[in-house]
């Protein structure tokens, strides 16, 4: 569809011709490059133009609404970063971010590890399978269901009042001091089947032997977490946790439709923020600067990812 | 240095008994070898006693202690992987400094074992190395090490040599044995290949499926073998076994009579396995002169370098001989062999027991 | 259009026969209505407009309510708008600023239009910049639901018609315990946000205020403050649900349907989820209390796309869907009043006692709307929604929270 309102973009046909260019002056070493032409051309449709829009966006006063929008350099890029809203939500998505794949981690280690040891190997399959169910759901469903839960008539609510923890129903998603932790709770509970997955097959990977010789070694449990398991899965770890960074930094679906950023702005992160400016305050130009500086950050990460992918090599 | 007892000992694996109660004694610093095919057990046992496995039956004993309910760090053993099985993230000296530090003993202390135990090893140089950055023999040697530094009281091998080439297997073999003659520990040393039973054993302990065929002196085992399984699996290559029947002072194997002075469990129209090693059938001009002589015709020849294997049929049964290295001998040629009787051995057709 | 075209081509290049150009019109109509209540009428209406018109075909595109206004903002933008929309009144001058809608003036004029423009309710018809822009399909006042069973088992014997009765009732329902609640307060910050304008709103109506003054907001007058301290003291006598702050809309009507709030304060096209579901309670539907008699009216409406290539068609359907009879149906699949009176004729409410107070309420009290030219009015309710949520959480008055939604609405606008 951006391809469409772009057309047959000036940039897109000047950056084929240098690659032909270069093709023809080096003919014998660039000849794998020719068969890597089509995948090209696809990607540079598929992420190229629409990048290309979202950043020319971001320098135009009110795209969209205005039939004529005027090129203002980075006067939205000085409303962004003088707005409070931003660097709020900036802090919330650290924290959410952070936070989430902190939830990940613990959680999907100690499932990985509990779900590894030695059980019958039909009740493992079993739990293996149950484990990963949270995964499977759309997001939509992920938080109809923890509204449900964590309504105040909901089942939590009943569980901890029927436990003594607490006297009277909290409006976890509701109330300003727990909806952060109500969406990190949500957040961890969605997305440790990644974790625990990828640590599984990390897992066994792992020699049997390394543990036996630890455990005549002297090794408690957590000695052979920390001296055997920790270093075995660590390159699984550093990309496993910054992919889920990368994940978790722009997610949408689940915060939107579990708080909305609220109540107030409490839960408010760089992508709520971003659809908030498109489509609550049609301010699409000030929204495309927002998603600009969610591909900064995002853009960082995947260069760290991508160096230690290189370097696994 | 302890002495190990295992009494009885039953492992089932479900309802699958892997383990039929088998019983071995081993004197302190005594050096044993447990040998035998692949699946026969061995591992199993030693993961018994390495406290890795469960006991489903019967005792161990180490030192005084039936160490049957003890965690494997409290029985006072060190094991060798046959993957060696050191820890990729840390250098040689962490490696073998780990079990004394998650014991809290003072820095200085695992600092001056380490390194004396390198030493012996001639690990010095490659203390900062980590695993990756060794050499399959340099691995086995600090494998070796990150054991040696415990100090226990006994030492587990399971199949150390087996991933490392054959001139370097002949070299740590050597080394092993000296390091026992030096420490002086008890050792048991799961293996399923006998030249390292017979050259590093005290006592080897010959096991089939599951329990104790024969154990012994290397000696005893090789020189007096209790059945046809142990005859045929020690030695290289393996002793001739073939079907005879017994006559009276001879035997019968085809069409073939041979004189032999007939254990006194043989009677006259038994059937036998018979068999003889490969080292008692040699070209009758080298042997001596009581042994019986036969003319066969050669159909093989193996070149080993010291000696020669020489094939050939009696009675319409394959048997190998040794001729010396340098003898000339050509397939199709039709030599005298002697057969060195004294050393023959008969065993039971049903059971495989020795008949002697 | 140009993929059957290249199909054309081909049929005619490979069989090379003369093939008969038939120039069918496909007009798309975006719209949540089918998606609420009533599909099958509007798919029948569809087969009936399309055998009377054989050159045009509609397509009928459902989407939540929830995601119409946003897919109306992204099509235009991208080029690829239906043509015929279902609009909501509040939309309206957003969507004037982006300049998505067609003027209908002109059809409106038309001599051949299936119905008489005096004839349609008025309040979408009204004209904003010189020009009307949408004209409407169904209306229906906002009400108040009340489940009596639960009001007689409180010891009332009628729906509440003050807000002192409103207060009593819903506090006395919230004792009876078993999780059952007076009324819920629907101010979660969830997309679209709009528990100001389903709640407050129709009370402040009723009540005889009002959130606007013309085009400018005027959100801090006394009638809204009061308006809010009604709110707060549901909210602090345990009259109200707990957990407002969390509560959608979509909660809201579910939890009265489900039978677990004693009252509901939402359109009075309700009443066919009420009656759809087959709730198992005695139903009421009354006049939102208040002082005057006075309702927040609202309705389906529909306009033509400013990009659509084929206005002509989209108003023949319009037309079509404002003729008496369609409209009729289209009304009584969506619970609702015809938007073109004159199908009131044709429209039995017999027996129907639901029809028949929201023809009561439509036909006697006073009509309110201010949406249909507020600016800004998405973001609007946002910026009430987190005030409310913070007077409801005790952390601001009524006072101090209009006075902050005022101050945050002009910024807004500014
Ligand atoms: N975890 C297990 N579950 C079931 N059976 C097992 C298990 N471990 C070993 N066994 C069985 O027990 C028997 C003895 O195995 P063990 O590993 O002791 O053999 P081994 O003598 O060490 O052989 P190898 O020379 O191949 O190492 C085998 O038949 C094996 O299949
Ligand atoms: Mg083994």
């Amino acid at each position: 569809m951006a391809m469409e309102a772009q057309g047959q973009g000036p940039n897109f046909s000047t950056r084929g011709a240098s690659l032909f260019q270069a093709i023809r002056d080096n003919s014998a070493g660039a000849t794998p490059y020719l068969f890597l032409l089509p995948c090209l051309v696809i990607l540079g449709a598929l992420l190229g133009v629409p990048l290309y829009k979202v950043v020319e966006y971001s320098l135009f006063d009110n795209v969209i609404i205005k039939p004529d929008p005027i090129f203002v350099g980075l006067d939205n890029y000085s409303n962004l970063l003088s707005d409070s809203g931003f660097w709020s939500a900036l802090l919330n998505t650290g924290i959410f971010t952070i936070g989430s794949v902190l939830g990940h981690l613990v959680v999907g280690m100690s499932l990985a590890m509990m779900v590894n040891a030695d059980i019958h190997p039909r009740a493992r399959t079993i739990f293996r399978s149950l484990l990963i169910l949270p995964w499977i759901f759309t997001a939509a469903v992920v938080a109809l269901n923890w509204q449900l839960l964590l309504n105040p008539f909901g089942v939590i609510n009943y569980w901890l009042g029927a436990a003594g923890i607490i006297n009277e129903p909290l409006d976890w998603l509701g109330d300003a001091n727990l909806a952060m932790w109500s969406l990190l709770l949500i957040s961890t509970w969605r997305g440790y089947p990644f974790i625990m997955v990828s640590f599984l097959s990390g897992l066994q990977s792992v020699p049997r032997e390394l543990y036996e010789a630890a455990e005549i070694d002297g090794a408690n449990f957590f000695h052979k977490f920390w001296h055997v398991t920790v270093p075995q899965l660590k390159p699984v770890i550093y990309g496993v946790v910054l992919l889920d960074l990368i994940w978790t930094f722009q997610l949408f679906p689940l915060v939107w439709l579990t708080t909305g950023g609220g109540p107030g702005r409490v839960t408010e992160v760089l992508s709520t923020l971003t659809y908030r400016l498109a489509f609550v305050d049609f301010q699409f130009s000030q929204a495309a600067t927002a998603a600009v500086s969610i591909l900064v950050i995002s853009a960082a990460f995947t260069i760290l990812y991508l160096r230690n992918e290189t370097r696994n090599k | 240095m302890s002495n190990i007892e295992i009494r009885d000992l039953v492992k089932r694996y479900g309802t699958v008994e892997a383990l039929h109660a088998i019983n071995i004694k081993i004197e302190p610093g005594e050096f044993a070898v447990l040998v035998g095919p692949s699946g026969c057990g061995k591992s199993t046992t030693l993961r018994m006693v390495a406290g890795l496995e469960t006991i489903s039956g019967g005792e161990i004993v180490i030192g005084d202690r039936v160490v049957n309910g003890l965690r494997p760090k409290e029985r006072g053993i060190a094991m060798v992987f046959q993957n060696y099985a050191l820890y990729p993230s840390k250098t040689v000296y962490q490696n073998m400094a780990f079990s004394l530090k998650l014991s809290r003993v003072p820095k200085d202390v695992i600092d001056q074992k380490v390194r004396a135990v390198a030493e012996i090893l001639e690990l010095t140089e490659l203390l900062e190395r980590k695993p990756g950055a060794l050499s399959g023999g340099q691995r086995q040697r600090v494998a070796m090490g990150r054991a040696i530094v415990r100090d226990p009281k006994v030492f587990l091998f399971d199949e150390p040599l087996s991933n490392l080439d054959a001139k370097l297997r002949g070299q740590m073999r050597v080394e092993i044995k000296r390091l026992h003659q030096r420490l002086k520990n008890t050792i048991i040393y799961v293996t399923h290949d006998q030249v390292e039973a017979m050259t590093l054993a005290d006592r080897i302990v010959v096991m089939r499926d599951g329990h104790i065929e024969q154990q012994g002196t290397p000696d005893e085992i090789f020189h007096d073998p209790a059945s046809e399984f142990v005859a045929g699996f020690m030695g290289s290559p393996a002793m001739n076994l073939v079907k005879a029947t017994a006559g009276a002072d001879a035997i019968t194997i085809g069409d073939t009579s041979i004189p032999w002075a007939l254990p006194a469990s043989i009677s006259n129209g038994d059937t036998l396995t018979f068999g003889l090693r490969p080292e008692d059938i040699r070209p009758a001009i080298d042997a001596s002169e009581v042994s019986t002589r036969l003319t066969v015709t050669l159909e093989l020849i193996e070149q080993l370098g010291t000696e020669k294997l020489i094939y050939f049929t009696v009675g319409g049964h394959s048997f190998v001989g040794k001729a010396e290295g340098r003898a000339d001998l050509r397939v199709g040629q039709s030599i005298e062999v002697a057969f060195d009787m004294v050393h023959a051995y008969g065993f039971s057709p049903n059971s495989g027991a020795r008949l002697r | 259009m140009s993929k059957k075209l290249i199909k054309a081509m081909a049929v005619a290049a490979i069989a090379m026969i003369p093939v008969q150009s038939f120039a069918q019109t496909k007009i798309e109509w975006l719209q949540w209505f089918a998606a609420e209540a009533g599909a099958d009428t509007y798919n029948s209406l569809v087969s009936e407009f399309e055998a009377a018109n054989p050159d045009i075909k509609i397509e009928l595109v459902n989407q939540p309510f929830g995601k119409v206004r946003e897919s109306i903002v992204t099509d235009h933008a991208i080029g690829i708008s239906a043509d015929v929309l279902g609009l909501n009144m509040p939309w309206t001058k957003e969507f004037l600023d982006i300049g998505i809608l067609a003027p209908l003036d002109d059809y409106l004029g038309k001599a051949d239009n299936g119905f008489s423009k005096d004839q349609l309710v008025q309040a979408p018809i009204g004209e904003i910049d010189g020009h009307t822009w949408m004209v409407p399909l169904t209306a229906f006042p906002f009400v108040l639901h009340t489940n009596m069973t639960l009001v007689k088992e409180a010891g009332f014997e009628h729906p509440p018609t003050n807000w002192d009765e409103l207060k009593e009732y819903a506090t006395a329902i919230s004792k009876l315990g078993d999780g059952i609640s007076g009324i819920g307060l629907p101010f979660s910050s969830q997309p679209p946000a709009n528990g100001p304008i389903l709640t407050l709103l129709p009370l402040l109506y009723a009540h005889g205020g009002h959130s606007m003054n013309g085009t400018t907001p005027d959100f801090d007058n006394p009638a809204v403050v009061e308006t809010l301290q009604l709110l707060n003291d549901l909210n602090a006598s345990g009259a109200a649900a707990p957990g407002a702050a969390s509560r959608t809309g979509g909660v809201d009507v579910e939890e009265f349907v489900a039978g677990r709030t004693g009252f509901l304060i939402s359109p009075a096209a309700h009443s066919a989820n009420v009656r759809e579901r087959g709730a198992d309670f005695e139903y009421a539907m009354t006049r939102v209390p208040g002082d005057v008699n006075a309702y927040r009216v609202h309705g389906f409406e529909l306009g033509i796309s400013a990009n659509s290539k084929h206005k002509d068609e989209a108003w023949k359907f319009i037309s079509f869907l404002l003729g008496k009879q369609a409209n009729a149906k289209v009304a009584h699949a969506s619970a609702s009043l015809p938007g073109n009176l004159e199908a009131l004729a044709d429209f039995n409410t017999d027996g129907d006692e639901v029809l028949a107070k929201q023809m009561d309420i439509l036909s006697n009290d006073t009509p309110v709307e201010e949406l249909r030219q507020a600016p800004k009015a998405t973001a609007s309710w946002s910026i009430m929604t987190e005030e409310i949520q913070a007077m409801l959480a005790g952390n601001q008055t009524p006072e101090a929270t209009a006075a902050a939604v005022q101050a945050r609405w002009l910024e807004l606008i500014k």
